[in-house]
């Protein structure tokens, strides 16, 4: 008898989470392989509603009864529901999110692309450590409710990230690019590359930073600095909590006209498409920022019923900056994060703000109040601009300001081409004021 | 379990083999503010293999126990694909062999206490956060805990079964006026029992409060200034901006910065120490017997101002002529062991904070952590509030404190060490090459730093 039957009579309401993680992965330290691994992962998850209360237990490896007892303790002293789990109406168009030939590629494969990208950047940088770090597999996710909702699909991954470091005493730094695709064709190592090494060109000559508040440059893997407090205020769950600042804002323009960002379950082999979410609810294109009006927020289950809205299809166990797996309970999350672009290259942006900085990475990435928009960082990767060129990169520099603010007032430009960052953002760079700089 | 994985290990034919298998259970309870986020049980269990061929790894993870076998020949597999490759290869310092079991002590077992008192608790200060004050908005605390069941063999002989307790409590409150969004936390974990987060009200009422006033605080002007470090956030800068880099793992294919990171290289002042200890009754950081299976000890990173040991596994060890530490940590079955810190902390000095505020004309004194993270020499790390010191007194509160700079001008920076001390296991954890949040320790007493870059508006 399947844990779903088990159930019934014991429970009014049951829902099942269940993965299987298949893949390989090698890694790279200090230019050579240093270990090849595989994992086989079989995970899964209950959530029952009895007597009216939810309860959620997980596992790997326990047994069916084991884990219907444990959710069901759970309910036993948990709250009223405001949500059903879904039913048999949630057939969707499937999204395409498997490319069969992902799994094909193997150990030897994956070594020979670390080599090569080793080699590359080796060659005009002899002196750097690098490191690398691909992967492959295949997640088997299944979600079934005893309402009858059942979903099941296999999604591919592919990745590459690969990390040049230059150690010198007194100057020491580093510099970071990575890839994660469903579809093999996606991954474009070369692109990879060709950023990783533009930095290192860049960055050369150390220059002191422009202080005050000069124009800064955000490339796509700066710009989470401005767009993780967007990522936790546009969840539908701070919005009824009252701990976003867009709450009750719906329909106002708070941002800038030029700006539009879309949270994406669906587009064809993004990286964190998927034709449904770990609810079971399918996935769509939702506009969260349509030409600086705040369009929507996203919500799961629960925040949609509590906040008397429909789910968006975001009830995901993780957020996209980590964490996750079958062990916690879907949450309110973003899927792929989209950006419009606007006009321009890189090179015009930077030959257009003519003296300020450039900001392609920093440290401490989400600490502090987030929640408020206030961001404060160490600019790790961070070039200067003079008369329209770049010059060198800066050392012992802090960007800080507010979120909300430089995007509402302080876009001069939006750049006309996207690039997927940090997973499953597609962003292009922006060039803002109302940053302030400040430097040893 | 004993018997298969003593057998497993025993027949592989791999150069070095081990294995690991887990059994975790937990539970989890979050409220924010009037919504119960989470309340949950979970047992899970896996494993992981490894194999050294020819200097290379071979690593399975797995979670069936009937597949330890073939995952053993799957990981020599790996290891033999990979050592093709391998100009440098991975040897292994010599380790004792070791027969141990090892269970952490609970006053009051996490495991023996209800769900609903799990709950009850954790509404509690939930309520008491909710109750503090009109311009609280909203709050979250979470409580969790773990009981960590390892079994451990390599083919060497050794075996080792431990169980780690792990508990911990986070209370959160937001407090809002107009737009503005405040938040302040206080965070506490242990490797010990029920007991230790029980009896914490004033620990939610101190971040009720610090959320409200830090409505009214100013933002920090950016600049460079003294600051004084109060014992939290010395603590998250031990580790984060000194201890990360002792992690030798980051040294072993690093020749220019082994050089630099030269034991017997003076770092620091004369009296300034700094400590990573594998055991302290009770502390989150323990770590009795690692993940390869090397006993803990107590090692000094900083001796007297000068660089005395690093943390080390059996490989780093091997390639620096050094003797493993017990550091090599994995957070769980899925991962393989890489070097960790475990309880870090600077040991006290003599100084009182009276003594440290003298003759600081326009300073700043920079409490609790919200985070850090470094880029190797490069730190920054966030203070969750701070105070001006004007004339040599403690001043107004400001807000959106950020501190940043390298490490070493800042270890030779430090002017005076306290004589309190406070050690801290918060809520959350360590993260590195993938792998969070592992529990750790940190401590220090206050420290006054000279010339520090402070973010800001």
């Amino acid at each position: 008898m399947d844990i779903l039957s088990r159930a019934t009579g014991k429970a009014e309401s049951a829902e099942l989470y269940e993965e299987l993680r298949e893949g390989i992965t090698v890694s790279f330290n200090g230019g050579e392989i240093e270990a090849a691994s595989s994992e086989t992962v079989r995970g899964r998850a209950l959530r029952v509603i009895a007597g009216g209360k939810l309860g959620f237990a997980s596992t790997a490896g326990g047994s069916d009864e084991a884990l219907l007892k444990s959710a069901l303790v759970a309910a036993s002293h948990g709250d009223p529901v405001p949500f059903q789990f879904t039913g048999r109406n949630g057939a969707a168009q499937p999204v395409p999110v498997l490319d069969p030939t992902v799994a094909q590629i193997g150990v030897d494969t994956l070594i020979r692309w670390g080599e090569e990208a080793i080699r590359r950047i080796r060659d005009e940088f002899p002196e750097l450590i690098v490191n690398a770090l691909l992967g492959r597999g295949t997640a088997a996710v299944l979600v079934r409710t005893s309402a009858g909702g059942a979903h099941e699909e296999n999604r591919s991954y592919l990745s590459m990230s690969v990390s040049a470091e230059q150690i010198r005493k007194g100057d020491i730094w580093s510099v970071y690019a990575s890839s994660s695709v469903r579809q093999a064709t996606d991954l474009d190592r070369n692109a990879l590359l060709d950023d990783l090494l533009r930095q290192l060109r860049w960055g050369r000559e150390i220059v002191s930073a422009p202080t005050g508040t000069p124009p800064v440059l955000f490339l796509p893997t700066g710009l989470p600095v401005l767009l993780l407090p967007l990522m936790v205020g546009f969840s539908g769950m701070s919005v009824f909590l009252g701990t976003s600042p867009l709450k009750g804002r719906l329909g106002e323009t708070a941002f800038d006209p030029r700006l539009s960002i879309t949270d994406d379950g669906a587009i064809p082999y993004g990286p964190r498409s998927r034709t449904f979410d770990d609810e079971g609810v399918p996935t769509s294109s939702l506009p969260l920022v349509a030409a600086g009006v705040i369009g929507n927020f996203y919500y799961d289950l629960r925040a949609a019923a509590l906040a008397k809205a429909d789910s968006t299809g975001n009830g995901i166990k993780g957020s996209p900056m980590g964490g996750g797996g079958f062990r916690v309970p879907p949450g309110p999350a973003s899927r792929n994060i989209l950006v419009a672009p606007e006009a321009g290259s890189v090179d015009e942006l930077i030959r257009d703000m003519k003296d300020g900085l450039v900001v392609a990475g920093v440290l401490g990435l989400g600490q502090g109040n987030i929640q408020s928009g206030a961001f404060s960082n160490n600019v790790g990767v961070g070039f200067v601009v003079k008369a329209g060129k770049v010059v060198g990169r800066v050392k012992n520099t802090m960007i800080a300001g507010n979120a909300y603010e430089v995007l509402k007032d302080g876009i001069r430009a939006i750049g006309g081409q996207t690039e997927w960052v940090f997973g499953s953002l597609s962003v292009p760079p922006i060039l803002t004021g109302k940053v302030s700089v400040v430097t040893q | 379990m004993e018997d298969r994985l003593r057998e497993a290990v025993a027949r592989s034919h791999a150069d070095y083999t081990e294995a690991r298998w887990e059994q975790i259970t937990r539970s989890r309870v979050a409220f924010q503010r009037d919504q119960l986020m989470a309340l949950e049980s979970g047992e899970e269990a896996g494993g992981i293999v490894r194999c050294l061929v020819n200097g290379a790894w071979g690593i399975a993870v797995f979670t069936n126990p009937a597949d330890l076998p073939r995952k053993i020949e799957e990981a020599a597999h790996l290891a033999r694909t990979a050592s093709g490759h391998v100009a440098d290869p991975v040897g292994l310092a010599p380790a004792q062999v070791v027969e141990a079991r090892h269970e952490g002590q609970m006053k009051r077992d996490f495991r023996g206490v209800p769900l609903d008192e799990k709950r009850r608790l954790a509404e509690a200060y939930n309520k008491l956060i909710l109750g503090h004050s009109p311009q609280i908005a909203s709050s979250s605390v979470r409580y969790t805990d773990a009981w960590r069941r390892t079994v451990y063999a390599n083919s060497e002989g050794t075996y080792i079964e431990q169980g780690i307790p792990d508990v911990t409590l986070m209370v959160a409150a937001v407090a809002r006026k107009n737009g503005d969004i405040q938040q302040a936390f206080e965070s506490l974990g242990y490797a010990a029992g029920f007991d230790t987060v029980q009896g914490k009200e004033e620990e939610a009422r101190k971040a009720a409060q610090r959320a409200v006033d830090l409505l009214g605080a100013k933002p920090v002007q950016g600049g460079t200034y003294t600051v004084i470090l109060d014992p939290d956030l010395a603590g998250v800068f031990i580790h984060e901006a000194f201890g990360h880099i002792c992690e030798a793992d980051f040294l072993l294919k690093n020749e220019p910065m082994r050089k630099v990171m030269h034991v017997g290289t003076r770092f620091g002042v004369e009296y300034l120490n700094v400590v990573d200890d594998g055991y302290r009754a009770g502390e989150r950081g323990n770590t009795p017997y690692d993940d390869e299976g090397v006993p803990w000890q107590k090692a000094y990173l900083i001796k007297n101002g000068v660089l005395t040991g690093l943390m080390h596994s059996r490989a780093t060890a091997h390639k620096m002529n050094a003797v493993p530490t017990g550091n090599a940590r994995a957070v769980s079955w899925e991962h393989d062991p890489i070097v960790r810190m475990r309880n870090t902390f600077i040991e006290p000095g003599t100084a009182t904070l009276d003594e440290m505020l003298q003759g600081i004309e326009r300073g700043l004194y920079a409490c609790a952590a919200f985070g850090g993270q470094t880029m190797f020499e490069q730190f920054t790390f966030s203070a969750a509030y701070g105070h001006e010191i004007v004339d040599g007194k403690i001043g107004p509160m400001v807000r959106d404190v950020v501190l940043t700079g390298n490490v070493f001008h800042t270890l030779q920076n430090i002017e005076m060490i306290g004589k309190d001390f406070k050690l801290e296991g918060s809520a959350g954890g360590c993260g590195k090459g993938g792998q969070w949040p592992l529990p750790t320790t940190t401590g220090a007493p206050h420290v006054r730093v000279r010339n520090v870059t402070v973010g800001g508006r």
